[in-house]
């Protein structure tokens, strides 16, 4: 028998009673605010930023601004140009010198500030979102959803995406006593941009 | 040759001994336990949550052999291989074969307490791999050659200087640096290279879906992500215990895990792999090692209930004083010393007692395992099946004998006031008295609860009797 039969076997014979375990419906539970607001103060709280237009700005001066250092900035939306398309990166390696990479997610979660990546908004190069120093998430508020309860209901990129990451805010460890380090091993920092 | 219990008081001995360490460490993880806390106050629904995910969990349990089949159906289906461990030497061999098969021989990995649990890289090195651990804590810990000691934050038993040391002797930088920041940002830049021509990336897991075949991965540094993007061949290591039915479930999971854990809402990366990226593959294996057998065991069935968040360990006072590698296992803290016993009864048949019996632990616990009575069952069965130390075994004998007996406990309750007070502290404080150590014995009272009883109430009550006769 291999061990897969043997497991299940194992399994079917020692197993609570299933009658007595019954599958509670599915919970929406909580605040049910989809707002900008509560959107933006958890993200800050996770220690990411909100990419703020001044007078007169567009998305490519706002992020001149924000990263007057940044060599290569890298676009994976239509509107905006960058100095290089992700179509035109051929590899991982290539991503890695990336300063900036300006993506658009399609939809935002306000109880945690996270937003949604998948391999649809990064070309199918999802280190892409990991290797870049820095990350600019274009969002729509239209797109927000109150929270993990909702978004896990609401949205059917859980079940079409082969990767899908919700990241909120950038990487961070406190793995040296106890020190919060925003900037750990992925993206330096995260920024949204409300379209 | 009879394997040895682990002496988790000895160990914890030498522990308590380092005053910086223990202090951090005790301040830290009380520190997370208090973070924890005051999100639960943000959250009205907490105790619902927690009710909602303990329901979902033991309904898994219950129908698990069905639902790791939909799980395996749906995965296949999507493209990913699954693979089937009985044990960690089939484990590992079947990561050994996936690798050798792609000429793999360098492997990036996240943290995974399952391939912990498997002591895969111990398989893997001798074979050619060389294994990078990605996570920081996880990769001090593999540098310094010790296990982690919190399933969460694995090297949150050492200080800054430690870290500095191991870097100094591995990354060569500066062994006097003392700034958190700039070990990190080493370990970044050491990192990255590795990352960037590893031959395979490996992953743990803290869910698996079964109406759609994902396994979710909830981690803060992205080392996770680099590990399982940047190379082509993608391998995950998940116990078969880590499922729930509908992705509609995961809002429950999702909303305790972090702030149970950290006390932060989420985890920075919350990563759902449904199937491979373009021009990969991806392997997940569905380890059982002890967890079928588990399912079977009345009183401790429902620990597989766990997600393994620690927050049971950050507020254990047992655990905070003591440290982790002091339990000598895979998993230590209170569900450590509830689980281990599974793996090994002998050898961590010393862990249940390494408990205040304070019941902090099922409190905090987000899927509701009775931690504290499961510690409190073990010490039975240790006690039935003869896993008890010389000492432990003949006091609790003696003390079960004296209890037994109320004209003799009395006596010697009555007895403990001289014996307290007069006895020289050689007879106090010994090997026979653990109590004794690192604390001094309660000041005797002058008169028992029974005695004053008898000499105030009960004389009352006879006079109130005869009054109304």
């Amino acid at each position: 028998m291999s061990s897969r039969d043997t497991i299940l076997a194992t399994l079917r014979a020692n197993r609570p009673d299933p009658a007595a375990h019954e599958l509670p419906p599915v919970a929406v539970l909580g605040d049910m605010d989809a707002g900008k607001a509560r959107f933006e103060d958890a993200l800050q709280l996770l220690g990411g930023q909100i990419l703020l237009p001044q007078e007169g700005d567009t998305l490519a001066s706002a992020i001149a601004r924000r990263f007057p250092d940044a060599k290569i900035i890298c676009s994976a939306v239509p509107d905006f140009e960058g100095t290089i398309r992700l179509e035109d990166v051929a590899s991982p390696q290539q991503a890695a010198a990336t300063d900036v990479l300006v993506v658009r997610s399609p939809f935002g979660i306000s109880e945690m500030g996270s937003i949604f990546l998948s391999e649809a908004q990064l070309n199918s190069l999802n280190s892409a979102a990991h290797l870049t120093q820095h990350i600019v998430v274009i969002l729509s508020e239209k797109n927000l959803t109150a929270n993990m309860h909702t978004a896990y209901v609401e949205r059917p990129e859980f079940h079409t995406a082969h990767y899908g990451v919700l990241m909120t805010g950038p990487s961070a460890t406190a793995d040296i006593q106890g020190v919060l380090i925003r900037g750990a091993q992925g993206v330096r920092s995260l920024s949204v941009w409300w379209e | 040759m009879k394997v040895k219990p682990v002496n988790h008081a000895k160990a914890a001995e030498a522990f308590l001994e380092d005053a910086p360490h223990l202090t951090f460490h005790d301040e830290r993880l009380w520190d997370m336990r208090q973070k924890r806390d005051q999100q639960m106050h943000l959250l009205p629904e907490w105790q619902e949550l927690r009710s909602r995910a303990s329901a979902i969990k033991e309904h898994t349990l219950a129908n698990l052999p069905e639902y790791l089949e939909q799980f395996e159906a749906n995965a296949k289906k999507n493209g990913i291989h699954v693979h089937w461990a009985a044990d960690g030497a089939e484990h590992n061999r079947i990561v050994g074969e996936i690798l050798e098969k792609h000429g793999a021989k360098s492997l990036i990995k996240s943290k995974s307490m399952v391939t912990e649990e498997c002591d895969m890289r111990a398989y893997l090195e001798p074979r050619g791999v060389v294994v990078t651990e990605t996570d920081l804590g996880e990769r001090i810990q593999q540098l310094d050659g010790q296990m982690p000691s919190h399933i969460v934050v694995p090297a949150v038993h050492k200080l800054v200087p430690d870290v500095a040391r191991i870097f100094a002797k591995n990354y060569n930088t500066d062994p006097n640096d003392d700034s958190p920041q700039s070990l990190a940002e080493s370990q970044r830049m050491a990192a990255r290279p590795v990352i960037l021509t590893a031959d395979a990336g490996m992953t743990g897991g803290n869910f698996l879906v079964a109406e759609t075949g994902t396994f979710v991965v909830c981690t803060n540094e992205g080392n996770a992500d680099l590990s399982a993007t940047v190379p082509n061949l993608h391998i995950a290591t998940l116990g078969i215990e880590r499922i729930v039915p509908r992705m509609a479930d995961m809002g429950v999971f999702v909303r305790l895990l972090s702030r149970s854990a950290l006390g932060s809402p989420i985890t920075q990366y919350t990563t759902h792999f449904r199937g491979p990226q373009k021009g990969g593959e991806m392997h997940i294996v569905l380890v059982d090692n002890g967890r079928s057998a588990r399912l079977g065991m009345e009183e401790f069935w429902t620990s597989l209930k766990c997600i393994r968040c620690g927050a049971c360990m950050n507020t254990c006072p047992v655990y905070r004083r003591s440290g982790g590698l002091s339990y000598g296992a895979v998993y230590s803290g209170p569900i450590g010393a509830i689980i281990d016993p599974t793996f090994n009864e002998r050898k961590y048949s010393t862990l249940p007692f390494a408990s205040t019996m304070n019941g902090s632990c099922t409190n905090v616990c987000p899927v509701k395992i009775n931690i504290h009575e499961q510690l409190y069952k073990w010490r039975r069965v240790l006690a039935e099946h003869h896993e008890l130390p010389f000492v432990k075994r003949e006091i609790m004998h003696m003390a079960g004998k004296l209890m037994g007996q109320p004209t003799l406990y009395r006596t010697a309750i009555n007895g403990t006031e001289v014996a307290l007070s007069s006895l020289p502290r050689f007879v106090l404080y010994n090997w026979l008295n653990p109590w004794g150590k690192h604390r001094e014995l309660p000041h005797p009272v002058k008169q028992t609860f029974h005695s004053w009883y008898k000499k105030n109430r009960l004389k009352g009550k006879e006079e109130s009797k005869g009054g109304k006769a």
